[in-house]
C-alpha cells in the first residue's frame, strides 16, 4: 500500500539519481581521465569494480570499433544492471561511460560535448598527448555536463 | 574554436620560424633544424587532425584517410584541394599541389645565380636547399595527421618544379 506521504518523498528525489563512471582511454590503452558522477551512495570497492568493468570492456570496444565508421558505439557491454557505452574518436581515443540509465540521446550529447572539451585540451601546446588530463577546469566542466545530460 | 587569422600572419610566422631555427638555434646544422621544424609540424598535425575529424565519421582504411587529407584537410588549411593524387597501391602516395600556398611568395635570389660561373646546378642546389627548409613544416603536419589516424608513415617533399610541390607519403608497413 502506497501512503500519500511516500509519494511526496518520491517526487522530491533529485533527477540524477543514476550513477555513472566516466573514463577517457588514450591510444595506448592507458586511462587519461576518470570521473565518477551521480549522487547514489557508493562503497569504496564499488569504485574499483567499476574501473575493472570498464577495462574489461576495452577488448569488446577494440573489436567493435573496426566494424563501423560511426563514432558513437552505443552500449557495448553489460554487467548486472550496469551498461557500458563508448564513443570513439578518429584518433582512437575512447570515451567510456558506465551507467545504469537508458537515456541514449542524452549520453550521445554528453559524449559530443566532452569530445569538444577534449579537443580544446589537445590544442594546448603544453599538453603531451597521451598523458593524464589534470586541468581542474576540464574536470568541472565534465561534471557539469554529466549533471546536465545524464 | 573557429576564429580567423590573417594569412600574412601565418606566412610571417612560418618565415620567422625557418629563419630562427636555421639561422639562430641550429645555425650550422641544417639537419637538426629541419628535424625540429618537422617535430613542430608533427604536433600541429596531431592537433589539427583531431579538430577536423570531429564532425565526420571515422575512416575505414588508409585510402580514405589520404583522401581526407587531399580534400577536407587541405581545403581547411590551404583553401584548396590537392590537384593530383597518385598511388602505387603498395603504401606509397604522391600528393601534388600545383600552386603550394606557402611557397607562392618565395622568390629565388637572382644575385646568387649570377655569382656562380658553373652551370646552374650549384646555384640551383643552394636555392633548392633554402626552399626545402620551408617544406619540413608541412611534411611534419601531414605526418602528424596520419599518425594520429593510426597510419605511421614518412613524408618527404619534392620541389623539382616550382610552384608545383609534391609530397611523397610512404606508409610504414
Amino acid at each position: 500500500m502506497i501512503f500519500p506521504s511516500m509519494k511526496l518523498k518520491l517526487d522530491l528525489l533529485p533527477k540524477y539519481i543514476t550513477y555513472s563512471c566516466f573514463i577517457i582511454v588514450g591510444r595506448n590503452d592507458i586511462p587519461i581521465y576518470e570521473a565518477e558522477v551521480g549522487s547514489a551512495a557508493k562503497r569504496e570497492d564499488a569504485a574499483q569494480l567499476h574501473q575493472f568493468i570498464l577495462h574489461a570492456a576495452l577488448d569488446v570496444v577494440q573489436d567493435l570499433a573496426w566494424t563501423t565508421s560511426a563514432m558513437f558505439l552505443k552500449s557495448v557491454d553489460r554487467f548486472n544492471d550496469l551498461v557500458v557505452s563508448v564513443y570513439v574518436t578518429a584518433g582512437h581515443t575512447r570515451l567510456m561511460l558506465l551507467h545504469d540509465s537508458r537515456n541514449e540521446d542524452g549520453i550521445k550529447s554528453f559524449f559530443q560535448e566532452v569530445h569538444e572539451l577534449y579537443i580544446k585540451i589537445l590544442l594546448n601546446p603544453l599538453y603531451l598527448p597521451g598523458s593524464r588530463i589534470t586541468s581542474s577546469h576540464f574536470d568541472t566542466k565534465v561534471r557539469a555536463l554529466a549533471r546536465k545530460y545524464l | 574554436m573557429g576564429r580567423e587569422v590573417a594569412e600574412s600572419c601565418v606566412d610571417t610566422m612560418l618565415m620567422e620560424m625557418v629563419a630562427m631555427y636555421s639561422g639562430r638555434f641550429y645555425a650550422n646544422k641544417p639537419e637538426l633544424a629541419a628535424r625540429r621544424i618537422e617535430a613542430i609540424g608533427y604536433q600541429v598535425g596531431h592537433q589539427l587532425s583531431e579538430r577536423y575529424t570531429m564532425e565526420r565519421p571515422r575512416f575505414s582504411d588508409h585510402l580514405e584517410a589520404i583522401k581526407f587529407i587531399c580534400k577536407d584537410f587541405w581545403s581547411e588549411v590551404f583553401k584548396k584541394q590537392i590537384d593530383n593524387l597518385k598511388t602505387n597501391h603498395r603504401g606509397t602516395f604522391v600528393l601534388q599541389d600545383n600552386k603550394f600556398r606557402w611557397l607562392s611568395r618565395v622568390s629565388i635570389d637572382p644575385s646568387s645565380e649570377n655569382e656562380t660561373e658553373d652551370p646552374s646546378t650549384p646555384g640551383e642546389s643552394k636555392a633548392a636547399q633554402a626552399v626545402s627548409m620551408y617544406l619540413y613544416f608541412p611534411c611534419g603536419i601531414i605526418r602528424g595527421v596520419l599518425s594520429n589516424l593510426g597510419i605511421p608513415c614518412a613524408v618527404s617533399a619534392d620541389i623539382s618544379s616550382l610552384p608545383t610541390c609534391s609530397f611523397v607519403i610512404r606508409v610504414k608497413a
